[in-house]
Formats: C-alpha cells, structure tokens, sequence
C-alpha cells in the first residue's frame, strides 16, 4: 500500500509500514514534467512482474519491490486484494510503478491533472 | 529504453476507439484494451503513457484531423465525443478543448453542436425519428 502525494513541481509515492522494508524503498520521488500518466487497472496483478531484484514476491499473494521486464525497471507494491494503479514515468529510475493506493479513481485523477497541466 | 513500435497506430488507436464508444471511458478496462488492440500491456503503457493518454490520442484524431482533411465528424466521431463530453471534460482540460476544437468543426449545415450532439445521442438510444419534429411550413405556402 502506498500514498501518493502531489505538490506544484513533483510526486511523491509513499510506500507504507512494513512494505518499506520489503520494498527496500521508503519512497520514490519524481518530477511531475516526467509522470507521463496513470490508470486504474487491478487486470495487472495476473501478468508476470518479470525478474525481481531486490523485493518480496509471493506469487499472487504479494509483489513488491523492483523487477526486470522488457528491459525495463519497474517498481511493484502491490497485495492481494488491492487496488492497483499504474504510473508510467520517463527520465527515471523507474520506468513505471505499480502500487495499491486507497482511492484509485482519485489519485489517478490527481496524477494525471497534475501531470497534463 | 522502450524497444521501437511494431504495431499500426492507427488499427490501435481504432480499436481502442470502439472499445471507448461501446463502454465509455471509465467503465473501459485495460483488460478490455488490450485484448481489442492486440497489444501487450507494457505496450500498452510505453506507447499512450496512461488509459487517458490513448483516449486523447484517439480524440485529437477526431478534433484535430490532417491539414486539408475537411469530412465532418461521422456517428463514430460523435459517439466519442459524447463520451468524452459526459465523462472527462468535465474535469480534464485538456480534453475539454479537444472537444470544444471538434464542436467548431460540425458543418453548420446540421445545426449548432448542440443539435448536432443531441441528435446523436438521441438516434443512438434508438429514439432518433420518433423524436423528429414535423417539417416546418415552407414561407411560399404561407404567403398570398
């Protein structure tokens, strides 16, 4: 579970609890001219994370930290049971993060508001 | 570094399209994208940024088309527009200009947008000629 914060200039992704821990990350900033978007979208929990280093994954029941697809880098948090969002970035350490939120239609909403503005 | 595109833009951004028109925008899944496009999810991503990310692609087609291109909005065109008028414009600026671009390009022939986009959506809920007003009286028939 993570929260996602937005000021005038950047976006904060705020890992949760333990999942910082499993993670190996407390947080992961960006500038928002590098959020190219956000969607809702819990289909993404049945395809593969791809090669994780370093992180948790307990199959369906937990992924989280970063992982290796298609040459990409990408950073997972997310839980059975959650509500996945996926933010894509460019310019960044990370290539695109998924990660439960509380409210998705809301914080995608405010991603992309911030991101388009 | 993404790896280059392989697939037709324009048979994506059109399926993804009547994916839109039949489901409307929020109630369009990335599962349902990507199977309509054929596309892989990581394409997906890489290639629109976001679900909203292909959806202004596909409406900027609609609102904004090739220089010279002068064909009014077809029903397609209109249906998208109305989605996107009732579901994002309302609180996505970009997206509302978009809409408000592709207004100012109804051929004033068929009326001022709104009748236009009302008509439409009123033919599409299968209401279109019982609604239609009698023909108005033409002034030869009325003048002495």
């Amino acid at each position: 579970m993570a929260r996602v914060l937005i000021d005038d200039a950047t976006m904060t992704v705020q890992m949760r609890g333990l999942h910082q821990l499993w993670g190996f990350k407390r947080r992961i900033v960006a500038p928002l001219a590098h959020v190219r978007g956000a969607t809702v979208d819990p289909g993404i929990v049945r395809e593969s994370a791809g090669f994780r280093a370093p992180g948790l994954g307990l199959g369906r029941l937990a992924t989280i930290g970063t992982f290796y697809r298609d040459d990409q880098r990408h950073f997972w948090d997310v839980t059975a049971g959650g509500h996945p969002i996926v933010i894509e970035l460019t310019g960044e350490r990370y290539d695109r993060l998924i990660i439960d939120v509380d409210d998705p239609r809301a914080t995608v909403d405010a991603i992309n508001a911030a991101a388009s503005r | 570094m993404a790896r280059p595109r392989s697939f037709d833009v324009d048979v994506v951004q059109g399926a993804a399209a009547a994916v839109f028109r039949r489901l409307g925008y929020e109630a369009a899944s990335v599962d349902e994208l990507v199977a309509a496009t054929g596309l892989h999810r990581g394409s997906l991503y890489g290639a629109f940024g976001s679900k909203r990310g292909l959806f202004v692609a596909v409406l900027r087609k609609v609102a904004t088309p090739p220089e010279g291109a002068l064909v009014a909005p077809d029903d397609d065109a209109l249906d998208l527009l109305l989605v996107a008028a009732l579901e994002l414009a309302p609180r996505d600026a970009e997206v509302r200009d978009l809409v408000g671009q592709a207004c100012q390009r109804l051929d004033p022939a068929d009326g001022s947008p709104s009748v236009a986009l009302g008509t439409r959506l009123l033919h599409r809920a299968g209401l279109g000629p019982a609604l239609e007003p009698p023909p108005a009286p033409t002034p030869t028939e009325r003048s002495t």
